[in-house]
Order: C-alpha cells, then sequence, then structure tokens
C-alpha cells in the first residue's frame, strides 16, 4: 500500500502551507526544515495504541536559537500552522517523538543543546532544551565538579528540560523533577520572550537559586502545557554525597507490598531514606533482562506458576525494594540501623546491600546506577519482553499508605488479566505520595492485541479515576480522556489561559488535553 | 559511553551471540559477485547468519558492505553524515535507533520478519520484489531489495506484507534496518 498523499496541518490549505515552509526556510535555512517522508519517518515511530496514521508530522523544524523560535511562532500564528514542541524526543510510552495529531509540525528542539552554565558552588545548571543527561553528565566529568545529576530510565538520550517539563522523575534525592527546577525563558504564542522568577531582573544572579521572582509564580504553567516554548531552564543539581549505599530488600508474597510502603512512609517523610524508592514487582525487575517466552508462550496474562519460576530462576522477589543512602560514612551507618530495625520487624524481609545484593539477580546494577545518577538503558530491555513494539506506561498517583496498594495492585491484575497482558509493575514512593508506574506491554504487530491494549488502558483509566485514583501523565492516545478524569472545572481553566496565552491555537493543540 | 555499551550488552540490546567468521568466506565463495563494488560502503550490523545473508545480498547488487558487529545504536551518531547502516536488530534496538534518528537522519526502510510473514515499510517508494526463498535465502533477497532502496529517488511510503513459505525455518522475530545518517 502506497501513500503519496501530501499531508497538511488541519484547517491550512496548500498554498498556505508552502508559504509558510518558505518562511520557516528563510528563519532556519533549507536543511533545518524536513518535509521527505524517510526524514520524517523516525518523528512517526509511536508505541502507544492508536492508529499511525493519525501520528504524522506534515514536517519538522530544528531551531538552533531562541530567535530561531520567536520568528517560527510568528510564521504559525500568520499561516495558523500548528506545531508540536519535543525537546530530545525521548518521551517513549507517552508519545515519543511524534506529534499529538497527524499534520502538525513538529518543533524539534535537538539542536538547542547549549549548556550556558553549571555552577559548582550553588550546584545549578541553566540548560537549552536539547542538552542529554549524557552531555550533562559528560560535561561534570571533564569539569571534575562534584556533582550528581538525577536521570530518569532513559537517562543518556533523555534531557532534563524535557523530562522536567512533563514532570518526569528520577531515583536519587532529586528525583522529583520540578521541584528542583528554578527559572525558564520561554517564548510566547505572540513571539515575545518572558523570563520567569528572577529572569526578569537585568543582571540578576539569582535567576537559578530563587525560584518564586515576585508575583504570581507561573512555571508550572509550563509544564505537560501547550501555554509556551521554553528555550531555557534552570535546575538545581545534588552536591555528591562523601558516601553512599545502595540496598536492596526483597519480600516474597504479593501481599507484603501492604507492609514495605507502612514501613517506608515515615522513612522517606523524615528524610532517613532520602530517595525516590521503586519497589519492583518480579515480572518488571526480570523483563529488563529476561524475554516472557522463555518462560511462558501463550497470549493470555502470564500465570503465576510462571512466575513463581522466574523468583526461583532469577533471584528476585515479589517485590524487590530499591533505596539508597547518602551523608557521611557516619550518617549511613546510623540510618543503616535504623533502616534495618523497620525492615527487619516482621522478619518477612531480606535485607542486602554491596556484593550480598550484586550476586541477587535482579536490577541491582543499574538501579544502583540510576540511584547515583549514572547514565544506563537496561530498562529499554522491557520492550523485548513481550516484543511487537508495544508499550504504554500507566501511572496512577496516590497517597504512599500500604492500604493504598493491595485495591491498586488487585484492580489493576484484574483489568490487565482480562485483557491478556501481564502486570509488569512498581510503585515509586516519592516523599508522601506514590505513583503506581505500569508498563502495558503489547504486540503492536498485532492489530486485535492492539485493540485490546487500547480498551484495557481506557479501562486502567476510568476504573481507577472512581476510585479517586488519576494519573500524574499520559500518552497522546490518551490525553483527552484523563483530562476528563480531573473535572471540567479545571479544563475551563486550561481552556482560558490556552485563550488568553495562544488565541490562534498554534502551540501543541491538544496537549494534556488542552484546546481553545 | 562506555557504560552505556556495557548496559547494552548486557541487556542484549546488541543483539546475537555468534559474529559470522564465516562473513568473508560466505561472500568471497559467492559467484556471480561483482568484482568491484560499484556504489560505497554501507555499515551492516547484526551477529548471524541474516546478517551474512543480507551483505550477500547488498554485495550482488553492488555495494561494499563493511562488518561492525551488534548494533549500538548510540554509536550511530559518530557516523559521517549521509553514511547508510543497515542489518538486523530487537524490538529495544529499534526503538533506540528511531529515536535517535530523529532530526538526525532518515529511514529508508524497517523490515518485521516473523513466523508466516515478513512487513517491509519503505520510505523510498515500492517494495518491488517479494522475499522469495527460490533463489536463494530471503536474508539475500532483502539485502538486494535494500540495495536497490538506498539508490531509489523516490520519497513516498509504501508498505507490503509477504507470506513466508512454510518451509523457511524461524527462530525468532528479527527486525531489520536501512537508514542514512
Amino acid at each position: 500500500m502506497s501513500t503519496t498523499q501530501r499531508i497538511l496541518p488541519k484547517g491550512v490549505s496548500e498554498a498556505d502551507f508552502d508559504a509558510a515552509l518558505a518562511r520557516f526556510r528563510e528563519i532556519l535555512g533549507a536543511d533545518s526544515v524536513l518535509t521527505e517522508s524517510d526524514q520524517l519517518a523516525p518523528y512517526t515511530k509511536i508505541m502507544m495504541a492508536g492508529d499511525d496514521a493519525d501520528y504524522i508530522p506534515s514536517a519538522a523544524l530544528l531551531p538552533t536559537t531562541t530567535e530561531q523560535v520567536q520568528g517560527i511562532v510568528r510564521t504559525c500564528n500568520e499561516y495558523k500552522v500548528p506545531i508540536w514542541t519535543i525537546s530530545t524526543g525521548k518521551n517513549l510510552g507517552y508519545g515519543s517523538a511524534a506529534p499529538g495529531e497527524t499534520g502538525q509540525v513538529m518543533l524539534d528542539m535537538h539542536r538547542m543543546n547549549r549548556i550556558l552554565d553549571v555552577d559548582a558552588e550553588v550546584c545549578t545548571a541553566l540548560l537549552e532544551p536539547g542538552v542529554t543527561y549524557q552531555q550533562l553528565y559528560d560535561y561534570i566529568k571533564k569539569h571534575d565538579l562534584k556533582l550528581w545529576l538525577d536521570p530518569p530510565a532513559p537517562s543518556a538520550i533523555a534531557g532534563p528540560v524535557g523530562n522536567t517539563l512533563d514532570r518526569g522523575v528520577g531515583y536519587t534525592p532529586y528525583g522529583e523533577h520540578f521541584m528542583f527546577q528554578c527559572g525558564m525563558e520561554v517564548v510566547l504564542a505572540n513571539g515575545e520572550v518572558v523570563r520567569t522568577g528572577m529572569g526578569g531582573i537585568e543582571n540578576s544572579s539569582s535567576w537559578q537559586v530563587f525560584k518564586w521572582g515576585y508575583g504570581p509564580y507561573i512555571d508550572g504553567l509550563f509544564t505537560q502545557s501547550n501555554f509556551g516554548i521554553v528555550t531555557k531552564m534552570g535546575l538545581w543539581l545534588m552536591p555528591e554525597p562523601p558516601a553512599y549505599r545502595p540496598f536492596l530488600i526483597q519480600y516474597q508474597d504479593p501481599e507484603d507490598i501492604e507492609e514495605i510502603v507502612d514501613v517506608l512512609r515515615p522513612l522517606r517523610i523524615a528524610q532517613i531514606i532520602p530517595n525516590a524508592v521503586v519497589i519492583v514487582h518480579t515480572l518488571w525487575d526480570a523483563g529488563t533482562h529476561v524475554v516472557r517466552k522463555a518462560y511462558y508462550d501463550g497470549s493470555d496474562s502470564i500465570p503465576r506458576e510462571a512466575i513463581e519460576r522466574i523468583k526461583a530462576d532469577e533471584g528476585i522477589g515479589e517485590w524487590n525494594v530499591y533505596a539508597a543512602l547518602y551523608g557521611t560514612p557516619e550518617q549511613i551507618e546510623v540510618n543503616w540501623k535504623i533502616v534495618e530495625q523497620a525492615f527487619g520487624a516482621s522478619g518477612k524481609a531480606k535485607i542486602m546491600y554491596g556484593e550480598e545484593a550484586e550476586k541477587r539477580g535482579g536490577g541491582f546494577e543499574y538501579r544502583s546506577a540510576l540511584m547515583k545518577g549514572d547514565m544506563n538503558l537496561q530498562e529499554f530491555g522491557l520492550y523485548n519482553w513481550r516484543g511487537g513494539g508495544g508499550s504504554m506506561w500507566f501511572a496512577p498517583v496516590s497517597q504512599a499508605k500500604g492500604s493504598e496498594t493491595r485495591d491498586q495492585t488487585e484492580l489493576a491484575q484484574q483489568i490487565l488479566g482480562k485483557y491478556g497482558f501481564d502486570y509488569v509493575a512498581e510503585y515509586i514512593v516519592g516523599w508522601r505520595d506514590m505513583h503506581h508506574v505500569i508498563d502495558l506491554l503489547y504486540n503492536r504487530q498485532d492489530p486485535e492485541e492492539t485493540r485490546r491494549a487500547h480498551d484495557c488502558f481506557a479501562e486502567l483509566i476510568d476504573e481507577f479515576a472512581k476510585r479517586g485514583y488519576g494519573l500524574y501523565r499520559t500518552n497522546t492516545e490518551f490525553m483527552e480522556q484523563v483530562a476528563g478524569t480531573f473535572g471540567e472545572p479545571l479544563r475551563e481553566v486550561h481552556r482560558t489561559l490556552k485563550n488568553a496565552l495562544d488565541p490562534n491555537g498554534i502551540l501543541s493543540p491538544g496537549k494534556s488535553g488542552i484546546r481553545q | 559511553m562506555n557504560l552505556t555499551r556495557r548496559q547494552l550488552l548486557k541487556n542484549g540490546l546488541l543483539l546475537g551471540s555468534a559474529v559470522p567468521l564465516s562473513l568473508g568466506a560466505a561472500w568471497a565463495a559467492e559467484r556471480g559477485l561483482a568484482d568491484a563494488p560499484v556504489h560505497g560502503p554501507v555499515r551492516l550490523y547484526g551477529a548471524d547468519r541474516s546478517t551474512t545473508e543480507l551483505g550477500l545480498g547488498l554485495r550482488q547488487q553492488g555495494w561494499a558492505p563493511r562488518y561492525e558487529g551488534r548494533l549500538d545504536p548510540l554509536a550511530l551518531n559518530a557516523l559521517p553524515a549521509g553514511a547508510l547502516a543497515t542489518g538486523f536488530t530487537d524490538e529495544a534496538g529499534l526503538v533506540l535507533l528511531t529515536s535517535l534518528l530523529a532530526g538526525r537522519g532518515r529511514i529508508l526502510a524497517l523490515g518485521r520478519h516473523e513466523a508466516g510473514r515478513h512487513q517491509l515499510l519503505s520510505h523510498r517508494g515500492p517494495v518491488a520484489a517479494p522475499l522469495a526463498v527460490e533463489a536463494g535465502s530471503w536474508q539475500a533477497a532483502l539485502g538486494r531489495e535494500y540495495a536497490r532502496l538506498a539508490l531509489a529517488g523516490s520519497t513516498a511510503r509504501h508498505a507490503r506484507q509477504f507470506t513466508r513459505a512454510a518451509s523457511e525455518a524461524v527462530n525468532a522475530r528479527e527486525l531489520s534496518f536501512l537508514v542514512r545518517l
């Protein structure tokens, strides 16, 4: 089947689109305006259960300066051309580098990749959106700075700006990324540039150290939103601690999740354990390096018997807690005793660190790397678990209470089981909150299985929302549905802001369900 | 990038277990190859018989495949602009590869080869030849088709599916790619 029909932005005539492209070429140079099918193909790779035909861009633009971004949005306003912005384009499982809908023009910021400042004394950085974690990591190593990063699992190839703007999380004490953001430069839809926080003060030295500035704090308006294009962002970096002890605690029974969270919560709130702790289920821990077919070849959910074989063969628990202690060696010894006492009380936990933990199966090595901000790509192995290229992250938020876990786990397993999918999941305990992250892995090459995955994800959203659990983030296929679960009054505020800031609706229409 | 490479190896992203030592021998033994490549080099990735056969098909059409071992998508960043790369990878490798090419390269063709069928997606116009096994392996036929697509002028998207012969041995799902940096 051939596709030769030209793809145009919705509501834009061919003549107007050609005129806009000519203007884009004047602004960026011809090499930075991509329109050919093979150039745009990388922007069409999606992993969610949507129709490929719904996520094809009409062009891609590759600016290198803020001034070029200003020129692009002015042109878009003139010709009513919608753009979809990506930073490094690694929002894998959330929409990847594809547009929100067919016809949108990709605004790919990856060439804006300057590290503008790293201040080792106040531990801050000012970055452009195309900077990757690997790039910043290399910079820190090259300059022998005693600073740590906090990458998400795709680490090396993802970037701090894009991940923070999508309110992603990592695994060090700086794991709640937006909490450690400070100051932005934003191109608004009218082409004007605004600097948030202290950035409006000429020659201010405090843009990256004092978040709030003066008057209403607006940085949050530019996260998970389509109200502006962030061209610079400040973030706080973690000073390298004198000592670090990653550890692993394994529990063997499905019901143990309640105890784990209840033991963990006070330790997290008191900052005895200061990092974002992950409680990884068997199938996630195994799935990063084992393929499903080695244990079960059925098209339904993997049975309990196979899970028990994986646990035995791979040395993995039903629940595998990865956490770390940071500080001086003395602090770590004191806190370690508290951790051992707390988790050892019931006699169910196997508590390990160092060589003992390394010898166990599962993900201790790569989790230890992530919890100290090192780069690795181990979690990409999950895509080989079932195969077929389908992956969608389902991530409802709850309180960090044991009582919140059992119902959630049972509900997720019941819905996933109904549609024939596996419970590949982990809980991440933030400070007082908890993300229940499930990777719905499926074979995207099978249309029937893809339809099932779509229906399954939709049911997960609705059923969790009925019980009071909303998603912290979702993929472009389900943004509208998830926005609906947060209620009409909030959506109306979003619409009002959108109309005020972007009256022509040119910036990422549909992002987080926000349109005019 | 050393740690990243180690991690890739560990989780199997750098596919395969055996380097095709017979690569040169297989190509040299093949009759009818052009005396000298006329189209230039193409980087060839993978680590099993499929890769060897793919290279054979490319050579038959006048390309000079240069074997690079298992695919490390991150290493593609170091290749010069215009470099052509092809081979086999797995799901994780494909996700990384396509993601890294956004704004940096072109996907000319992708293939999924699994039990019962081949699926080819070309961004260089129609896929012409079925991957027939009568004239050798399907991998070599794929190499010849990729050799042709690498030179094609069209940029139209074209998808085609072929039924695999029942006699073909199928070990696992294989994913092929043809990209230009």
